[in-house]
């Protein structure tokens, strides 16, 4: 399992200052995704209301959650690398406590996430911490 | 009248702006169009000088708003060439016309009877003639027509004694493909069906003439054609406006009311209940005279040779599938297989280029192209061959820096 660096990747996109930019760290984060199989792309671990298909495989142990994702776009990918990086290693408690919506804004995605994209990333958010 | 597209870009303001520091290259306008200052100005001067409700007379300004929102009427009229302008029925869009139509028909569709679309319909012209069908038992049958549009003889058969609806885009908003509507028309009228025209993707671009069509209705949006969001327009001929049960009811559609019981007014008001989109009436009738002012056959051409250059540019490369027409289109619409539109459509949107990705309210044309989303291009009057080459460069950086996995 990939551990992503929380802070180092927030200083990456919080250099960029254009929309090219941003979408060029996206891709090159999105290449740390560890990819889902196809029998994990399930209906079960899909998340709806998303514009591009997503899909999100929770697992525990000892109260620790791992998150799993993946999408068939490569953006979104990228952006699932920054949630993961938000979610990974927390007791559901500590996920449940934290606004990650809040914390999700402090990566400079805004050209990203204020689009209609926004719903369906609120969805990952909603169902990491469920 | 030769057309300049570079010189008419002129009259449009929000053109010169630009989009993530890039010069704004907009080539979304089959989902909207913009708007020229013709249609800014008569918006402005309604408010500074008309603004009053319509058709209650009593006073100046009221005087003045009627005069202009049936002035708008007859110009509508004389834009689409109908007979009269009590032909005119202003809605909020060619959905909303589309849903009184549907609605409006009810009363005579019983079990067994058919509805008939085609394969191309945005969804606005499948969803309230599905939900019609399921209210009243009848059936819904679609019409496969190719992505070319191709109209077979054999298609004959789906137009028969069950037939009592048959509606039709005239022209694709997926893929910008033109129906073969003067031949359905034909078959549906030779059944005696009631006959709507979805003209949402065509009054930009083509001059429309509904007598020419010959339809019962004919539905657009004035936002798609440089006038403004919520107004549009239902046409219809007298004896199939009479016939519609109206959707709305309320004030200024009524004769006389007691307790017991209403009387209609007459057409058009009888189907516009409540105080109308006046704003939007005017909006739309500037639109309406900014297109009148232009060398409309030029101005087609032009748009089709955008969207041709972007084709004959594009249509070689192998990562690229295009599914519009190579010609008479004003849209290209395509997929890079392996990468998503949405990808695709976020670097072009960084470079400043607006364009649509997605299913464009069509999911069964999607499923029938095998795609779940498309990208799709689509050219107005002001678009020049500088943005249609841009737009072929950034697509192509696009594809070279998504494309490496």
């Amino acid at each position: 399992m990939t551990e992503f660096d929380r802070d180092a990747i927030q200083a990456r996109l919080t250099t960029c200052t254009s929309k090219e930019a941003t979408f060029k760290e996206l891709v090159s984060l999105s290449k740390q995704l560890e990819r889902l199989s196809d029998a994990d792309k399930t209906d079960e671990h899909k998340v709806k209301g998303c514009e591009s298909a997503v899909w999100l495989i929770e697992q525990q142990d000892n109260g620790i959650c791992t998150f799993q994702a993946d999408s068939d776009a490569k953006l979104m990918r990228g952006v699932l690398v920054v949630i993961l990086s938000l979610a990974n290693g927390r007791s559901k408690a500590e996920l449940q406590a934290m606004d990650l919506a809040a914390e999700l804004s402090q990566f400079n995605l805004s050209s990203y996430l204020t689009s209609s994209r926004t719903n369906g990333i609120l969805g990952i958010l909603k169902q990491i911490q469920a | 009248m030769i057309f300049d597209a570079n010189k008419l870009r002129d009259e449009f303001p929000i053109l010169a702006m630009e989009a993530h520091e890039h010069p704004l290259v907009y080539l979304d306008n089959a989902a909207t169009t913009q708007k020229p200052q013709a249609v800014l100005d008569a918006l402005i001067a309604y408010y500074t000088t008309s603004n009053a409700n319509v058709h209650r007379g009593a006073h100046y300004l009221s005087d003045r708003a009627t005069a202009q929102f049936e002035h708008a009427r007859d110009r509508v009229a004389r834009f689409i060439n109908a007979p009269q302008a009590d032909h005119v029925i202003w809605t909020q869009g060619t959905t909303d016309s589309i849903n009184r139509v549907a609605y409006g028909l009810e009363w005579c569709l019983k079990p067994d009877d058919e509805i008939l679309i085609t394969s191309l319909e945005h969804h606005a012209n499948l969803v309230p003639w599905q939900q019609l069908a399921f209210r009243t038992g009848a059936r819904l049958r679609v019409l496969p027509l190719t992505s070319k549009g191709e109209w077979e003889p054999e298609y004959e058969r789906y137009f028969n004694e069950h037939t009592r609806i048959f509606a039709c885009t005239q022209v694709s908003n997926a893929i910008g493909v033109k129906t073969p509507i003067t031949d359905m028309l034909a078959a549906a009228k030779a059944v005696n069906a009631f006959t709507l025209v979805d003209g949402a993707q065509a009054i930009a671009h083509y001059s429309v003439d509904v007598q020419a069509l010959d339809c019962d209705f004919y539905a657009f949006s004035g936002h798609k054609m440089y006038g403004p969001t919520g107004i549009g327009v239902l046409y219809g001929k007298p004896h199939a406006l009479e016939v519609l049960t109206p959707l709305q009811t309320g004030g200024e559609m009524v004769s006389h009311v007691t307790y017991n019981s209403t009387e209609f007014n007459v057409l058009p008001y009888r189907l516009e209940a409540g105080t109308p989109n006046i704003e939007g009436v005017i909006g739309l009738a500037a639109a309406c005279d900014f297109l009148a002012a232009q060398d409309r056959q030029g101005m087609i051409e032009w748009e089709q040779k955008l969207a041709r250059y972007v084709f004959d540019e594009l249509k070689f490369n192998t990562d690229i599938e295009i599914y519009s027409p190579a010609s008479d289109t004003t849209v290209v619409s395509l997929s890079v297989p392996g990468i998503h539109t949405l990808d695709l459509n976020s670097y072009l949107d960084s470079q400043g280029i607006a364009v649509r990705a997605g299913s464009h309210c069509a999911h069964p044309l999607m499923a029938q192209l095998g795609v779940s989303s498309t990208l799709r291009a689509s050219f107005a009057c002001y678009n020049t061959l500088s943005e249609a080459r841009r737009f072929c460069d950034v697509l192509l950086e696009a594809i070279e820096i998504l494309g490496d996995d």
